[in-house]
């Protein structure tokens, strides 16, 4: 095999270069919840985890409830997704992390 | 005595003839310059929005400046009393022997390596490059501060132009100890690099072992972006190969010194050492 070809297969399959982040989160409304992403599925994506990671996170601040219960506009599930809508680890403990799980 | 007082004279009949219309002349003249400036600074606010090209901004914004100042030229010489042909004649002639000179001294002149847009660093200034005039480049660095830069001090010294490439090497360099698995420490580098999607495939990422200092091993990563992207993704790397190390549990170093100390009763010797104290800074 070249090695032209082994790279290939280096690149291919070893680490997976995401295309970009977006921030995925859940909200009632309605009492439906929907999931909603941002930046939008029509919008270019973040270009760094890091960014996205810190933007999920200022999301949850702004939104969290006291309460246990869900209050109404309340971003809940917040996680950040690659370009697939596969979750991205969180590069601070290299584990998924979800924001305000409810 | 005579000749002067007729001069005077005629200056006087000159002025009472043709006063009001030099008044005039003079009028148009000031007044078109300085609607002339603000004409140019509103256009080149409102260009500056439509397209990011500042050189393009500035030549439109520079040609509707002459075209306007000739007009007032030309209109202040017509209320003064002389012929529009004559006027327009004497206005191409000048722009003629302008160009000419500028053709054919332009070899000979010294030009600056960069334009209005680019970032550089000039000596120890970091920062955009507003407009360059002819004496002076206007630069603002990016903690918002305006600095006018003689260009002869710009031609005798280094220049950096980081818009010269379109790509650039981030380097981080990182100690780790010595007691510390190298391979991880590289596996680890290598992962968070190629994992962000800023960084560019080719030429691909690597990790070397530069050093092994006193107080560690010394491992350097080095890869390659888009030079708008530069700063914000070397803060990134920097953060998470921190962040990486820590969850995998590589140490870095940091700088160390043995002390060994001994009392008079209790001399240092070889078989009979002291405890030894690390302190660790």
């Amino acid at each position: 095999m070249k090695i032209a070809e082994g790279l290939k297969i280096i690149e291919n399959q070893w680490i997976q270069k995401p295309k970009g982040f977006r921030v995925k989160y859940q909200k009632f409304v309605n009492l439906e919840r929907l999931t909603e992403y941002s930046p939008g599925k029509e919008d270019s994506l973040l270009d760094s985890d890091v960014t996205a990671w810190r933007y999920a996170w200022k999301l949850f601040m702004s939104t969290r409830s006291k309460s246990n219960d869900i209050a109404e506009g309340e971003f809940i599930n917040i996680g950040v997704v690659d370009e697939s809508d596969h979750p991205v680890h969180y590069y601070v403990t290299g584990k998924n992390q979800v924001l305000n799980p409810k | 005595m005579e000749s002067q007082l007729a001069k005077l004279r005629d200056l006087a009949d000159l002025l009472t003839q043709h006063g009001p219309q030099l008044v005039m002349g003079l009028i148009i003249i000031i007044g078109g310059v300085l609607l002339i400036k603000q004409i140019m600074r509103s256009l080149r606010a409102n260009l500056a929005k439509l397209s990011k090209n500042a050189a393009t901004v500035s030549i439109v914004v520079n040609t509707v400046g002459v075209i306007l100042l000739s007009i007032v030229i030309t209109a202040s010489a017509i209320e003064i009393g002389a012929k529009p042909a004559r006027v327009v004649a004497v206005l191409m002639f000048l722009s003629l022997i302008a160009i000419g000179i500028v053709v054919i001294f332009r070899p000979l002149m010294p030009t600056l390596p960069f334009k209005a847009g680019n970032t550089v660093k000039i000596g120890e200034l970091l920062g955009k490059v507003e407009t360059v005039s002819i004496l002076n480049t206007r630069l603002r660095t990016f903690d918002g501060k305006t600095f006018f830069v003689p260009n002869r001090k710009i031609l005798d010294d280094i220049v950096i132009n980081y818009h010269f490439t379109n790509t650039r090497q981030i380097k981080i360099n990182i100690t780790i100890r010595y007691d510390q698995n190298l391979l991880q420490a590289k596996q680890v580098l290598e992962v968070v690099m190629i994992g962000d999607p800023r960084i560019l495939a080719k030429p691909s990422p690597a990790v070397y072992v530069l050093n092994l200092n006193g107080n560690g091993v010394e491992i350097g990563a080095r890869c390659w972006v888009d030079n708008k992207k530069y700063w914000a993704a070397k803060c990134d790397l920097t953060e998470k190969i921190k962040t990486a190390f820590d969850f995998n549990g590589i140490a870095f170093a940091h700088p160390q010194l043995d002390i060994r100390h001994y009392t008079e009763n209790n001399a240092f010797k070889c078989e009979d050492q002291p405890a030894k104290e690390k302190i660790e800074s």
